[in-house]
């Protein structure tokens, strides 16, 4: 009987020791639908620390219907002078570059168009526009700062939902960074390829304030650093976290 | 692989011992079974060697595999998990009480030559993204994968007489192999591809499934 009933034992041991399979694993997803992108940096052409006012778009032509926000959306809204667009999975420029006609519009300045050429090869690229204030067509553009250089830092961030604790996003963004509590406008750091951005602006010991813009809102994340390999998430909120 | 050449070579070795026994006189018991149960379905052959203690050795398999038993919240998706599961074996069977011949303890090792299990995720339809609309191969699918293949000792104990009295009779196995660590990993493609680094996750998940138990019915026939 006391071999009856180890045996017992052993074919409970199962369903007691085992955990379930799929005990803390996320759902992760990557955002990276659109797989060219272009930043569109919006700054005033004579004070280009100066917070823009939010705007829009205008995407005019007749490939217009291609070009999407990063989100997916046919929105175009500039938030904190950001805006990030790319033509669609099925409009990828192949064998040639495929150009857009882009018209800026922030309240109280003058409306730039631009022209925007995805080329195939080139995923991402940054496209600064200053503008000049209505009535006052000075273009005293001042140079961008330039990145500091420091150690080399590696950066993880993950997307995370409030509501939806299964799900982790793998970002694919432009980000911008400033130093905490400095006060300092967002400054361009890079680009965060599925999460993974590498840089020698940042300084070990130092916190930071980092923003990424999507479907017109902007998601900050603070984090001191502490080491050069750096694990940080994002709140991103409802919208990506829907799209999913 | 050497684990999978010694298991026939210890049986004939035993069976050479069998007939040797037999040739002084003192036939023992021989049946050839057929099994059917949580291992799926295969064949033995068994002896007795001994009059309290008789081998077997054979072979089981098992293909099972179902749709949709997973479900992802918030992902319109279909899953499929399918496993697959076939082994030699050499087990012993040993009568503990004289007056129990019913009773048996059996002890012995199996090699796993195939033990996977899988599960794949895949999206049911298009999906839409902002306005734009994907394709199933956009946003790709997920194969989680469990390989437990090697060698396994296995435990366990017998009811009713390992042979029959005169052609037939049937008995019941109830036990369970040992697998050794499972090797898993998930592999995922196109939006699902960053799952691919969960793989270390699961395999901690089932570190602890390495029971796998057996309970068989074995349809025994007297040679």
């Amino acid at each position: 009987m006391n071999y009856l009933k180890k045996a017992l034992f052993l074919l409970l041991l199962c369903p007691l020791a085992c955990k379930k399979p799929t005990e803390d694993l996320k759902i992760v997803v990557d955002n990276n639908i659109i797989k060219y992108t272009a930043l569109i940096h919006v700054t005033d052409a004579l004070n280009p620390s100066a917070a823009l006012k939010n705007g829009t778009l205008t995407i005019t032509g007749d490939n217009a219907g291609d070009l999407y926000e990063i989100s997916g959306k046919k929105q175009f809204n500039i938030v904190n002078g950001v805006i990030t667009i790319g033509p669609g999975p099925n409009a990828m420029p192949k064998d040639t570059s495929e150009t857009y006609d882009v018209q800026v519009n922030v309240p109280g300045y003058n409306s730039l168009s631009k022209k925007i050429t995805f080329t195939n090869g080139q995923m991402q690229q940054v496209v600064n526009v200053a503008l000049t204030k209505v009535g006052n067509n000075s273009t005293g553009t001042q140079p961008g700062k330039p990145l500091p250089v420091n150690d080399q830092v590696t950066l993880n961030f993950t997307g995370t939902c409030a509501k939806r604790s299964d799900l982790v996003i793998r970002l694919s963004m432009y980000v911008f960074y400033r130093e905490s509590d400095s006060g300092a406008a967002f400054q361009y750091l890079g680009y965060m390829d599925k999460g993974v951005i590498t840089t020698t602006a940042l300084e070990t010991g130092k916190k930071y304030d980092f923003q990424v813009t999507y479907d017109g809102k902007a998601y900050n994340t603070s984090q001191l650093l502490a080491g050069t390999n750096e694990s940080l998430s994002i709140a991103m909120g409802s919208e990506i976290c829907n799209n999913f | 692989m050497k684990k999978l050449f010694i298991l026939p070579l210890l049986l004939i070795v035993l069976c050479k011992n069998a007939n040797a026994q037999i040739s002084y006189g003192e036939e023992l018991p021989k049946s050839v079974r057929i099994n059917m149960g949580t291992q799926g379905i295969g064949a033995e052959f068994a002896f007795g060697v001994l009059p309290a203690v008789s081998l077997r050795a054979g072979a089981d398999f098992i293909p099972v595999s179902a749709n949709n038993v997973f479900s992802v919240s918030g992902f319109n998706s279909d899953s499929r998990a399918s496993a697959s599961f076939s082994n030699v074996h050499l087990l012993a069977d040993f009568v503990p009480f004289k007056g129990a011949p019913g009773f048996r303890l059996v002890g012995g090792a199996g090699y796993f030559v195939n033990a996977k299990g899988k599960i794949t995720i895949q999206p049911k339809d298009n999906y839409t993204y902002g306005d734009i609309q994907l394709n199933k191969d956009q946003v790709g699918n997920l194969n989680m994968d469990v390989n437990w293949k090697g060698v396994a000792p296995y435990l366990g104990f017998g009811l009713l007489k390992a042979f029959p009295n005169r052609a037939f009779n049937v008995n019941l196995d109830l036990g369970s192999y040992f697998l050794k660590h499972p090797d898993a990993a998930i592999t995922a493609t196109g939006l699902l591809a960053g799952n691919e680094s969960q793989s270390a996750q699961l395999q901690r998940n089932l570190s602890g499934y390495r029971f796998l138990p057996v309970v068989q019915l074995n349809f025994n026939f007297k040679i």
